[in-house]
Parts: structure tokens; C-alpha cells; sequence
């Protein structure tokens, strides 16, 4: 980009600039090298940028937004004519407490892409371990972090009178992804929806087991669930997204912003050669692959993880697996915001926090965003904070002119030159996993897991030391906070739940629902035996799936049957 | 013969997936010299069994998601069911307030809510469980 002329002024500058750092430094009575700043995943910062740290990056590099390799952004247009979507998480109590959230925030302005209603729904801590409210283990826990349905019927009860193929629906799930799929698969079927007419996301995304402490199936299976689900969808249903790469959980669990990314790449490119195995070419199934990634404290490390995942999805998809659609090519990016970075300590600095993570990922240009309510470390998010969270974006949409122009932060010296190191930092993970057998054995010898386990502990050593500041928590500390309001599920919701449970186990037609889970097992246990590679088009345990949620069988005894047949337990 | 370390169980339930913090205090408690269990579990019961077998002196639950409650007051009645009533009973993570009361009375002796210094927690074991000699480095 630079000739070398411009060049040789940039280090003659950085000379002369280093010069007076060196004077004032010692006015301070400072040596620079024992205040050398790093980013969270480590790398080392020079306190200014000159045109001479980006040198060896050339304009086709860099490109434009809309080309590749996509540092810059997906599309030609970026925001310019549709900004993000707000992507609320929303799932509390019964369906039709969650259906009052959804009602409430579509009226509050939360809009999809093109305008359509988009509704980022998440199932209960029950139907994630793929229980039923009657299970003992379900006690205290149903309607709690998402929402109580657990059968087509529930379904009905929180889609009713909406139109189907007017929105999108993300079905957060945990590992419930390909049963409670064929709920929805079967609801639509009752509403005349034609699959092909439905959009949404399935979460599909096994592969956090690797760093996320929830039981699971093994691997193996694992990714066959993950195959089949792809291959069914690639071909019967092209417009549903069938997968998210979960590098939130990876930075949420402890992991570096070079860790995310690299981690990613690692599984994205070992779901994709399990689907190549299964007979898929890469462009029938890699532009319905979407990411959920973090917007974390470390402002432009945070921002610049983006740009380089971008460019390094579309290298790895183009040039490894021989990808040409660009939209194979495209990381659509989900951001949250994080968690784990809240602190119960002054719940209102919370706000603060979730701002700057929301300027972040729009300087960033990602395609939707959650952002986490203030009081997300106390709880569910009441009304007020869900609504607060839902205004930070369009503050931020509507007010600021940010949208205005595409990847503001384009070629700043050291925006680039960042994103150049956390994606090399990124490559090198990748290469560690990919090293030691690819992400699925990293997954089964708990490689992925240390790697993650062992930055949260460095970090919060940091903290500890009071090397990372955590305002209120380690630093600015009060003795006596001022309560806020904290958001509770009716208890009452638990007995409904169940009573709704047994009523429909009574009204269900007993011998559809006999012989559908008959053939349930039968081909869960033929699943068992299948290799990746003999599912090219075979989508029987989907249909028998789908054929248990039409005869109203529930999250919990489809997910028992899989778990008898497919193993299921704590990774690590 | 007589364990000269502490022996400590965490517990965790499967269906929460915030362990970031529990992993790490695992790994604090073994730097400062106990002996520390970790599990899963989907039940109560399959605490106590834990606890049992491997004759703990404490056992710290961690909740993040909600459900402690139940999962509290089954424990305890099984600690006294099974003449573990004296283990150092410990919960942390994401609490509300006003759960505080009902988990003391279910003999919960010290609630640690997010970004309590894992230090307070080593602490508080060490003074509460006596008589153990805890191998600190260099010791």
C-alpha cells in the first residue's frame, strides 16, 4: 500500500516520535519496557502505529466490504441501507410468558433483517438436558433460563397466530437441537407451512461440549447428529441455518480473543470435512454456517477478532476446501455481548460495559446482536433491563451516524496491524489442534478444554494480582450497594408445566405415539452403528424424529431414547 | 489411618453450564494444599454418593442458573440421613439475595456470589475445618 519512500518517512517519524516517548518517559521516571501494555490474549502493544507496522499488508489484502477476503465486511453495502439485527434472547416461565417478552420487545422496535420479526428463542435448563418438567432433577430449574416448552403443543402455544414464514427463529437449544427441530418441523406441518418456507437457526453446535461443562453425546455422535442435521437441511430446506459456532462460550468459559477465533476455525473446518465425508459439496452446506461470537472488554483486540475471523473463514473455506460461492465464504456473525465480564459488584456499571461492547461489534460490522441486560449477573433480565439493552443498539443505530460509513476503523494503522496479529495469534491455535489430531480428538482429550482452562485461570490471577482491573469487584469497591429489582419466575409455572405434561401424556393419540417411539429406537440404534460417511442422504432418525413430534412424544423421552442409544455424559 | 489433608468435593450441576468459576477454584484450592473432588451431577444423590465414597470434610455447590434450592434442601436432609451433618456445606455462584436466609437455615455456612476473592474461600475452609494440617508450598 505504501511505496517505499512513504515508507522510510513512516520509520523516520517513528524515530523521531520514539525519541521525545523516551524523554518524557524518563520525566516520569518510567523504563517503557516495564510498562509494556499486552491484549487479553497476550499480545504485546506499542504504545502508537506508524504506516511502516502495516507494510506487508497490499490493498487486496484489505479489500473492500463485500470483496474478499471479507476483512472489511460481508457486504457492499454494509449498514447503509439495513443496520443489525437486534437479536434479544428471549425465553422465561411458560411459553406464553415468553411470548409476552417477544410481543413486548417486537413492539419496542427489535427488528429482524428486511424488517421481519426475528426472535431469538432459548428452551429451559430442563429441555437442555433434555429432560421433562416431571424429571426430579427439573425441580427449580423449569421456566428458568429460557423457556418451558417441551412439546409441539408448547409450540403451539408460543407461535400462536404468527406467521411462520414472516419470521426467523432461533431455537437456542443445547444438545435437545435435533429433537426440538423436529417439534418446530412438525409444528409448521399443523400450521400448512411448507419446510422449505421456514427461517431460522438451529444451534447444532455439539462441538462446545470441547469447552463448555454440560453433558453431551460423545463426539462420534455428536457429529453424525451434526451431519445429518446439515445434509437434511442442505437439501430439503436451504434457507434454515443449520449451524453456530459457539466461540462465545470459548472466550465466556476464560479463553482469549486468539483462542475464540482459532478454536473456530478448528471445529468449522472439522464439521466441514465431516460433511464432505457425508457426501456434500462445500457450497451446499457452508453459507448456512453462522457464528455467535463475544463482544468482550478489550475494545479494539475485541474488534479486530472480528475482521480477522472474517478473513480467515473465507481463506480457510476458499483455498482448503475449494469453496466458490462467497456466501460459503461469509462468517455471519452473531454477537453477544459478554457475560461473564458483568459484575454483580454495582450492577448499574453493567450498562456502561454493554455499550462499549455494542459500539464494539457495530465498528465491527457484525449482522446481529444480544446484548446482555444490566442485571444479567444477578439473573433473567427484568422487562426494564431487557428494554435498556434493546436501546443501547438503537442509540447507537439511530443517533450516533455510526452506521453511516462502512468498517470506520478501516486501515488505522493499528486496527490492521491487530487484526493482522490476533489472526496470526488465531492460525497458531488452529495449527496446535489441528497438530494434535483435529478439533474432534482435541475435543475427546480435553486439548481444547486445557487450552481455554488455562487462560481463565491466568486471567483471573490478573485480577487477582489486580494486574486487570475489574471496576468495583478489585477496584473503586463499595461497602453498601442500593438493591435493584431482580427479575423471578412464578413458582407457579413449575406445577403448570407438569400438569400440561401429564394432560397432554392423557389426550395424545397412545398408539401413534407407541409405534412412533418404537421406530424411534429402531433407528436410534441403527444410527449408532452408521459412520459419517453413510450419511449421504440418509435422514432416517430426522424423519422418525419428526414422526415422534407429530404424535406430541416430548423433549425428554425423545432425548432418552437418543442418550440410551447415542451415549451421553459429562465431557470432561 | 487419619488424612492429613483436607478433602474437599465440588459439585456442580449438568445442566449449568457456568463452571468457569468452579474450575478455577478447584485448581486455587488444590494450590493451597487440599485434596479436591469434582463432579457433574444431575441429582442430589449422586452428591452424597460422592461425598461418601470419598469421606469428604467439605462440599461446595455451585449454581449459576437457578434450581439451588431444591437442590440445597435435598442435600441437606441427606447429609443428616447419612450422619454428615458436621461437612462444611458451601455454595456459590449466581444467588439472589433473598435466597440468603432460607440457605443458612438449611446450614449453608457461607454463600460466595460472583467475583469473591477465591482466597476468602480458602480461608474460610481452613479456619472452619481444624485439626488438618494444610501442605502449603515450602512447608
Amino acid at each position: 500500500m505504501w511505496s517505499d519512500e512513504s515508507l522510510r518517512q513512516s520509520r523516520e517519524t517513528e524515530a523521531k516520535w520514539s525519541d521525545d516517548f523516551a524523554r518524557i518517559s524518563q520525566r516520569f521516571g518510567v523504563k517503557p519496557a516495564e510498562r509494556q501494555r499486552v491484549t487479553h490474549s497476550g499480545i504485546p502493544l506499542k504504545p502508537v502505529y506508524f504506516p511502516h507496522d502495516i507494510g506487508q499488508i497490499g490493498w487486496n489484502d484489505l479489500g473492500a466490504p463485500g470483496a474478499h477476503p471479507y476483512t472489511r465486511g460481508l457486504y457492499a453495502t454494509q449498514y447503509q441501507f439495513m443496520p443489525w439485527a437486534n437479536q434479544p434472547v428471549i425465553g422465561c416461565g411458560l411459553p406464553e410468558h415468553t411470548r409476552q417478552r417477544m410481543d413486548y420487545l417486537a413492539a419496542q422496535g427489535m427488528v429482524g433483517y428486511f424488517g421481519n420479526r426475528f426472535y431469538n428463542l432459548v428452551y429451559d435448563l430442563v429441555a437442555h438436558e433434555g429432560l421433562d418438567p416431571d424429571h426430579p432433577a427439573a425441580r427449580g430449574r423449569i421456566g428458568q433460563g429460557g423457556m418451558a416448552v417441551y412439546s409441539k403443543r408448547d409450540m403451539a402455544t408460543l407461535f400462536e397466530g404468527l406467521d411462520l414464514t414472516q419470521m426467523n427463529v432461533v431455537h437456542i437449544t443445547y444438545y435437545q437441537t435435533a429433537p426440538a427441530f423436529a417439534q418446530y418441523l412438525a409444528y409448521a406441518e399443523d400450521q400448512g407451512v411448507p419446510w422449505e418456507k421456514l427461517r431460522g437457526n438451529t444451534m447444532n453446535w455439539y462441538h462446545q461440549a470441547a469447552y463448555v461443562g454440560m453433558s453431551c453425546f460423545p463426539p462420534r455422535s455428536a457429529m453424525k447428529l451434526a451431519v445429518q442435521l446439515i445434509h437434511f437441511c442442505s437439501r430439503r430446506m436451504p434457507q434454515w441455518n443449520t449451524t453456530n459456532f459457539f466461540g462465545y462460550g470459548v472466550e465466556e468459559s476464560g479463553g482469549t480473543a486468539a483462542q475464540e477465533v482459532g478454536l473456530m476455525l478448528a471445529a468449522g473446518a472439522a464439521y466441514t470435512e465431516a460433511c464432505l465425508r457425508a457426501g456434500l459439496r462445500p457450497d451446499e452446506f457452508l453459507p448456512r454456517f453462522g457464528f455467535q461470537i463475544a463482544q468482550a472488554n478489550d475494545f479494539f483486540e475485541e474488534i479486530c477478532k472480528v475482521r480477522a475471523l472474517r478473513k480467515l473463514w473465507a481463506t480457510q473455506n476458499r483455498e482448503r476446501f475449494g469453496a466458490k460461492d462467497p456466501r460459503s465464504m461469509h462468517v455471519r456473525i452473531h454477537t453477544h455481548t459478554s457475560g461473564a465480564v458483568l459484575t454483580r459488584q454495582q450492577p448499574l456499571n453493567n450498562l456502561i460495559r454493554t455499550t462499549l461492547h455494542t459500539l464494539g461489534a457495530a465498528l465491527a460490522g457484525v449482522q446481529a446482536m444480544e446484548v446482555c441486560g444490566y442485571d444479567e449477573a444477578l439473573a433473567i433480565p427484568t422487562e426494564e433491563a431487557a428494554t435498556l439493552a434493546l436501546r443501547a443498539q438503537q442509540i447507537i443505530q439511530e443517533e450516533t451516524n455510526i452506521t453511516a460509513v462502512s468498517d470506520p476503523l478501516g486501515g488505522s494503522y493499528y486496527v490492521e496491524w491487530l487484526t493482522e496479529q490476533v489472526g496470526a495469534a488465531a492460525l497458531e491455535v488452529q495449527r496446535r489442534i489441528e497438530e494434535a489430531g483435529g478439533y474432534v480428538r482435541a475435543w475427546e482429550t480435553g486439548l481444547v478444554r486445557s487450552t481455554v482452562e488455562q487462560s481463565a485461570y491466568e486471567w483471573r490471577e490478573a485480577v487477582n494480582r489486580g494486574e486487570r482491573i475489574v471496576v468495583g469487584v478489585n477496584k473503586y469497591v463499595t461497602e453498601k450497594e442500593p438493591p435493584v429489582p431482580v427479575f423471578r419466575v412464578d413458582p407457579e409455572v413449575e406445577r403448570i408445566a407438569v400438569e400440561r405434561l401429564e394432560r397432554l401424556r392423557a389426550e395424545r393419540d397412545q398408539a401413534r405415539w407407541k409405534a412412533a417411539m418404537e421406530d424411534l429406537r429402531r433407528e436410534a440404534r441403527a444410527f449408532a452403528a452408521k459412520e459419517i460417511q453413510d450419511l449421504d442422504g440418509d435422514y432416517a432418525l430426522i424423519e422418525t424424529l419428526v414422526e415422534a413430534a407429530r404424535a406430541d412424544a416430548t423433549i425428554g423421552e425423545m432425548m432418552g431414547v437418543l442418550k440410551e442409544h447415542l451415549g451421553w455424559g459429562p465431557a470432561h | 489411618m487419619a488424612k492429613d489433608r483436607i478433602k474437599v468435593l465440588l459439585a456442580k450441576p449438568t445442566l449449568d453450564c457456568h463452571d468457569r468459576g468452579v474450575r478455577y477454584l478447584m485448581r486455587v484450592l488444590r494450590d493451597a494444599g487440599m485434596e479436591v473432588v469434582f463432579t457433574n451431577f444431575l441429582l442430589p444423590q449422586e452428591v452424597i454418593g460422592v461425598a461418601l465414597q470419598e469421606d469428604v470434610d467439605v462440599v461446595g455447590i455451585s449454581s449459576s442458573s437457578g434450581g439451588h434450592m431444591p437442590v440445597l434442601e435435598e442435600l441437606r436432609a441427606l447429609l443428616d440421613a447419612h450422619e454428615m451433618g458436621h461437612t462444611l456445606l458451601l455454595v456459590g455462584g449466581v444467588i439472589p439475595e433473598d435466597d440468603l436466609p432460607r440457605l443458612e437455615t438449611l446450614g449453608a455456612r457461607r454463600v460466595f456470589g460472583p467475583g469473591a476473592p477465591a482466597a476468602d474461600v480458602v480461608a474460610f475452609i481452613e479456619s472452619e475445618v481444624g485439626g488438618k494440617e494444610t501442605r502449603h508450598a515450602g512447608a
